[in-house]
């Protein structure tokens, strides 16, 4: 209360000192929310990678996809060392340009059960039914971005790329790229595939013969590294195989960015936010010389006057620190019920990254009013007294 | 019995490369246990200096020839550390200073409260004590008052709670009087006079006013950095004699 009280004796420089450090905390919360958000989203693709190999023909995030032929699943489990071979079909959810944050939406056509239940990125249902093998025709599970965008639940109807789709199912959040995608049988993605090539294309080839990616299990105590030299031996130069490495090397660079950009602004708010708090205690130490020259006469220790300002001091950052919280957490879930309906959600505001703030802020103050505490503690409490 | 005791006192400031003043030029000086005495003397005459070296609050120089002792009780103090000095002038001592010096954003009780934190005594212990101390001064009613509330002599009299809330064994006052008019400036000299009366209170103050000087036990007047007259009258003898016979 004694502290609020000091503190409220210069509630113009307090306040724009608060304010300051304010900024920085909720600049901190908010880049601090997103890059959780994109580690999660990473951190889900270098999970799903990691035990795997995925066979395609170029690059499909390039849009120089070719289409393999499922007779390139027979081929690769004639590899030794493949337990299991997955055709697909993944592609674009429709041809919008607009560029998203995180992953794209994705169709995924595939065939339950081809993984020989090897597949380790487990996926739970939320509303509904998982894929089944058998299932025929126009119906799709939806990520859980992508129902909330759609505004789907299971048993309704939703249209992709022209055709009514019967939702069949809702798969819980996962934070990284099944949120967006709509699962179908293989056969259905197929047919949806063929009719987005060019038609010179699409004439000299079989729909049911096509897919763009094979996810290749390796069998027990085979290294995916190892199982990817022997895919491109025995698939020719034209396939690119890519393992948990070459996805982490992808993305890892993403990861890279975010934690600079992180630690650009923590540093930035760290500077303005720690020189202004050191200026305010400063001066706040100065005016109060006299106050300090009667504490110290009448007994405070030099280290009760330095914990005095200190105290005070870590006060500012907290204070400025739970402002700076609470509007970046107001910002992120802002920005969040705006981008729902789009299905962009970009942050993600952890318990870590809030109390990671609150404690960087507190920390700061702290730190900040060392130097003016020192001072403090160092004066002469009889010259102090008479300082007018 | 002594309860201060001090030889060769010397204080030598240096404010700038050049410039020396030597407030205090070897002193020597007696307090005696339950008495109450002024220090008085003209401006620059060393007085205060006297003051801040009784009450620890600046050590005695070193001094090249005999070396400075200053003994509170039988603990010789000239040099101790400022932490040291600190602990006795929270526990063992009381201030009282010419403008209050009270902190402006406490309370009446915050500040003598203030008093018992520095000495290690706290809560309910040392809630009581500030009440009772308030009391003591009449102003038991305006605890919760803060000093811009206050009149000066109010305000002199929270100060005086300050100081004695720990039961110091002894209470330096610089120019208690100084900034109040003369009925309030009665007043509180009464009240000092009262605790030294009543409760053996050692009270050594430093002042202009004769008549302040007049109410005291005894006057030890300065000039020039040392002491004209230690007080001494031959109406005390038993005094005269102890103060130069006890040995260090």
């Amino acid at each position: 209360m004694r502290l609020l009280r000091d503190l409220g004796r210069r509630k113009l420089r307090s306040t724009l000192t608060i304010s300051g450090i304010a900024i920085g905390i909720m600049a901190l919360v908010v880049f601090g929310s997103m890059a959780n958000k994109m580690n999660a989203l990473i951190d889900g693709g270098s999970k799903y990678y990691a035990d795997k190999d995925v066979v395609s023909i170029g690059n499909m995030y390039a849009g120089t996809i070719q289409p393999l032929s499922l007779t390139d699943v027979d081929k690769i489990k004639a590899v030794d060392g493949v337990a299991a071979a997955a055709p697909s079909i993944e592609m674009m959810l429709d041809d919008s340009t607009a560029t998203t944050m995180g992953t794209p939406e994705m169709i995924t056509g595939t065939v339950p059960g081809s993984d020989k239940g090897l597949e380790t990125f487990a996926t739970t249902i939320a509303q509904g039914r998982k894929l089944q093998f058998g299932d025929t025709g126009n119906v799709v599970v939806l990520g859980s971005d992508l129902a909330r965008k759609l505004n789907a639940s299971a048993g309704g109807k939703v249209t992709i790329r022209g055709q009514e789709f019967e939702v069949i199912g809702i798969l819980d959040p996962t934070l990284t790229a099944p949120d967006k995608d709509a699962e179908m049988p293989l056969a259905t993605a197929q047919q949806l595939f063929v009719s987005t090539l060019p038609p010179v294309v699409r004439a000299n080839v079989k729909a049911s013969d096509l897919a763009t990616s094979i996810t290749v299990y390796p069998a027990k105590g085979v290294d995916p590294a190892v199982l990817k030299l022997r895919l491109e031996a025995a698939l020719g130069t034209s396939y690119s195989v890519m393992d948990g490495a070459d996805f982490d090397a992808m993305l890892g660079s993403i990861s890279v960015i975010f934690s600079l950009v992180l630690t650009g602004v923590a540093g930035l708010s760290l500077l303005v936010g720690g020189l202004s708090t050191i200026n305010t205690m400063a001066m706040a130490v100065a005016e109060r010389t006299r106050e300090i020259g009667i504490k110290r006469a009448i007994g405070a220790s030099r280290w009760r006057i330095r914990r005095e300002v200190v105290v005070e001091s870590a006060a500012i950052g907290l204070i400025a620190g739970l402002i700076g919280l609470a509007i970046g957490a107001a910002m992120t879930t802002m920005f969040n019920d705006m981008g729902r309906a789009s299905g962009n959600v970009l942050f993600d505001l952890t318990f870590g990254t809030a109390a990671t703030a609150l404690l960087f802020a507190t920390g700061l103050g702290a730190l900040a009013g060392f130097v003016p505490a020192w001072g403090a503690s160092r004066l002469d409490p009889v010259t102090a007294l008479r300082y007018e | 019995m002594a309860i201060l005791e001090g030889r060769n006192l010397r204080k030598t400031y240096r404010l700038s490369k050049k410039n020396k003043v030597e407030a205090l030029k070897g002193v020597e000086i007696s307090i005696e246990s339950g008495e109450m005495v002024a220090i008085m003397g003209p401006s620059g005459s060393g007085k205060s200096t006297l003051m801040h070296l009784l009450g620890l609050l600046h050590s005695p120089d070193p001094n090249h020839g005999p070396a400075p002792e200053l003994y509170l009780g039988d603990q010789n103090v000239a040099s101790l550390s400022d932490d040291e000095r600190t602990k006795i002038r929270a526990r063992r001592m009381g201030f009282v200073f010419q403008d209050f010096n009270l902190v402006p954003t406490l309370t009446a009780i915050e500040n003598v409260l203030l008093a018992c934190d520095y000495a290690g005594i706290k809560g309910k212990a040392a809630r009581e004590a500030a009440l009772e101390a308030l009391g003591l001064v009449g102003l038991a009613d305006r605890a919760g008052h803060k000093p811009a509330e206050l009149s000066g002599g109010e305000q002199q009299r929270v100060a005086i709670a300050r100081a004695l809330v720990n039961k110091p064994e002894i209470i330096l006052a610089d120019e208690p009087t100084g900034n109040l008019d003369s009925d309030r400036s009665a007043e509180v000299l009464a009240l000092l006079r009262q605790f030294n009366r009543e409760h053996g209170q050692t009270i050594v103050l430093v002042t202009h006013d004769a008549e302040v000087g007049e109410a005291c036990d005894r006057v030890i007047r300065m000039r020039d950095g040392r002491i004209r007259d230690n007080g001494l009258r031959a109406a005390a003898p038993a005094m005269a004699v102890d103060a130069v016979a006890v040995p260090a």
